[in-house]
């Protein structure tokens, strides 16, 4: 259980560095990260379970969010990557990590609330899942910039298929694939709304945004 | 009955295809109304299957048609026909502002059938995964539609909207996993996460995981259902988009996000005894939705937006309904998804039309309707009493009977609350549009004297017809499909 639950750990320290980037550059490096690391959690479940889904499972999360997904950000986020600008929030950094802090508490006490059926990664893992979705979730509607409100959404993503790897390690991997596929989709369709608003505004901060109101 | 389950799915994905490959924008109007109509044939053989036979199944029960599902089914394929025919009018009538670019109709239309064949492969889902996709797989078909028009307000809409739509779906994916690990202790590690399995193990679900897998699936989905307070995407989606899309969101999209909901509702329920938090959960975003739609409705100056609003608090009412428990009540909810869709859809054909003869969605820049445009005037009055509640059509009956069956449940003062939101929504809806009817009083000329084409108009009248024959009777086969659902939604 040792090296999951070190790569858990881990896995939730990347977190931090996303909610805290101010390029968007390291935000996209710090969610590969992320997802090699969730991708190893996977794989390391499966040398101790030798369930063959828990493999293949890790391969696809590597393969695809480890590098189809940030490669795509990459190509089609270019105009948004090179400037280098800082990537406000609606609140100030500080007032964000204790959100972040207090996230994670939270996580942590709901893990240990929901009851446990037949388990192979221990609650703390299962916290970990929760902190990092709600964590996803808060960047998502605290930053101002398009691309990093996406990137929320992506964390949150990965936060959730831990929580998967924890409540439901043997659901079939079909579903597993149409899961991961669909974020595929989503980055695909957000990055073109994006590219859209850079064309309009020539920017993707979305606090210029606000002509519908009431 | 596999191969006409298969069909269904195909046909509308087919016709996505088609219409990004064919080489003119004429053989794409072409193509609309065999392919809406050839779907709409394919749900109705499928309900009649599934009157006759009970659940059909194909695949290892990854597609699963049951009364629920077709209820579903029957809103998204008339909504989508409806709509299909409307956009060929829309954008070919001369009276449209909006010309069409090179390309456009091809990525319309395109998406067009993509985002009806995502909500159909929602309708027909047996497995849950599945059925979380699919209904995820509408925001991204149709967020691109949002942003149709391209310029700073469909822009704002369509991100806001993929942006919340997307949080929710994974709040609502953390409920699946939760309903997932519910039924381990029965079924073991690996099972095969579908309908009929799930509705085998009944009461030895988890009661705790089934729960919060419940509550998860509400919330998460409530987002995209419309309910308060997560709805604050939807009067800029539902406003924003060209006016057959808004039909679609309104009447269509919304509608299979609810199915979700109700699937995990009837599915938590048995092991929940009998369901009573659930129901009570179910029950408050109801009438806080009810409330938030109503006090908006009040308040608003631009037309779209105050049908967007409309969905708010009717979506609010169908979640109401159903969270009141009582038969009638369920009964009612589910009739009233059929008849909002319909006269949903109708009214933002008529806010399309007039977009066309008005050049405005301002409340206040439309004025003598009925002087203009006597056709089009009947259609928006009509539809207006319609969509607010008024006898004799299909909503009145569908209201009336929530409001009785929540007082003959017991729920008096929820009944009562109910009751005097629909009077307010009444209200705040049937004024403006009257005053936009018969009013004088605009500044400036009005514009001349001119019907639009009959084709604009005709799916209006279509769905008028349907509206109004839901109130006055309900046919024999549809009260039994209604029937079916409501017993399956309260498990």
């Amino acid at each position: 259980m040792l090296p999951e639950i070190t790569l858990a750990a881990l896995f939730l320290l990347v977190s931090f560095q996303l909610i805290l980037a101010r390029r968007l550059r390291t935000a996209v490096g710090a969610y590969q990260l992320q997802s090699w690391l969730l991708g190893g959690i996977s794989i390391a479940l499966f040398v101790d379970t030798h369930l063959l889904g828990l493999l293949a499972f890790g391969l696809l999360i590597v393969v695809l969010k480890g590098l189809a997904i940030p490669t795509l950000l990459r190509r089609r986020m270019g105009f948004a990557l090179t400037a280098g600008r800082e990537s406000a929030y609606y609140v100030g950094f500080p007032t964000a990590l204790l959100v972040g802090a207090a996230l994670c508490l939270a996580g942590f006490i709901a893990a240990s609330r929901i009851p446990s059926p037949s388990r192979l990664l221990p609650e703390a893992v299962l916290g970990i899942g929760i902190a990092v979705l709600l964590l996803g979730l808060f960047t998502t509607t605290a930053r101002r910039d398009g691309v990093l409100q996406m990137g929320g959404l992506l964390v949150a993503e990965n936060g959730l298929l831990l929580i998967g790897l924890v409540l439901a390690p043997r659901l079939s991997l079909l579903i597993e694939f149409a899961l991961v596929l669909d974020v595929l989709i989503a980055v695909v369709v957000m990055a073109f709304l994006l590219a859209r608003m850079h064309e309009a505004v020539a920017s993707t901060d979305t606090s210029e945004l606000t002509r519908l109101r009431g | 009955m596999a191969a006409l389950l298969v069909a269904v799915l195909v046909v509308p994905l087919a016709a996505g295809v088609a219409s990004w490959l064919l080489p003119t924008d004429r053989l794409r109007y072409l193509l609309v109304l065999p392919t809406t109509l050839l779907t709409l044939g394919l749900a109705l053989a499928l309900i009649a299957g599934v009157l006759q036979h009970g659940a059909l199944r194909a695949f290892n029960d990854w597609l699963y048609l049951d009364h629920l599902g077709a209820v579903v089914l029957l809103v998204v394929a008339l909504v989508s026909t409806m709509a299909g025919l409307y956009s060929v009018a829309y954008f070919r009538s001369t009276a449209n502002a909006h010309a069409v670019r090179a390309g456009e109709m091809r990525k319309y239309f395109a998406l067009f059938h993509l985002f009806v064949f995502t909500m159909v492969t929602a309708t027909v889902s047996g497995n849950l995964g599945l059925l979380w996709m699919a209904v995820t797989a509408t925001t991204f078909a149709a967020a691109p539609l949002v942003d149709f028009y391209g310029s700073h307000g469909p822009l704002e809409a369509a991100w806001k909207f993929i942006i919340l739509a997307v949080a929710g779906e994974l709040i609502a994916l953390f409920g699946f996993l939760c309903l997932y690990a519910s039924a381990v202790g029965w079924l073991g590690g690996s099972y095969n996460f579908t309908v009929p399995v799930l509705q085998s193990v009944g009461p030895h679900l988890s009661p705790a995981l089934g729960t919060l897998g419940f509550l998860l699936v509400l919330v998460g989905f409530g987002t995209k259902a419309g309910l308060a307070p997560m709805h604050t995407w939807l009067p800029d989606a539902h406003s924003q988009a060209p006016a057959p899309i808004c039909a679609m969101l309104s009447g269509a999209e919304l509608n299979c996000a609810m199915l979700a909901i109700l699937r995990v509702l009837a599915l938590v329920t048995p092991a929940e005894r009998g369901g009573t938090e659930l129901r009570a959960a179910l029950l408050a975003f109801g009438l806080l939705s009810m409330t938030v739609g109503a006090v908006f409705l009040i308040s608003q100056r631009d037309f779209k937006r105050l049908l967007a609003y409309s969905s708010v608090e009717q979506m609010g009412l169908i979640t109401a309904g159903i969270g009141l428990g009582a038969p009638l009540a369920v009964f009612g909810a589910l009739l009233q998804m059929l008849a909002h869709s319909l006269a949903k859809c109708l009214m933002f054909f008529n806010a399309g039309n007039l977009l066309l003869r008005f050049r405005s969605t301002t409340i206040s820049d439309v004025r003598g309707v009925v002087r203009v445009a006597p056709m089009t005037a009947v259609l928006v009055v009509a539809g207006a009493l319609a969509i607010a509640g008024a006898p004799p059509f299909g909503l009145f009956l569908s209201e009336a009977s929530i409001i009785s069956g929540g007082f003959g449940a017991g729920a008096g003062a929820a009944a009562g609350f109910i009751a005097v939101l629909l009077v307010v929504g009444f209200i705040a809806l049937v004024a403006p549009f009257s005053r936009m009817v018969f009013g004088e009083g605009r500044a400036g000329p009005l514009p001349p004297r001119a019907e639009l084409g009959a084709a604009v108009l005709l799916p209006g009248y279509v769905l008028l017809a349907a509206v109004l024959l839901l109130g006055v009777f309900v046919p024999g086969p549809l009260h039994a499909l209604l029937a079916g659902a409501a017993r399956e939604v309260r498990g």
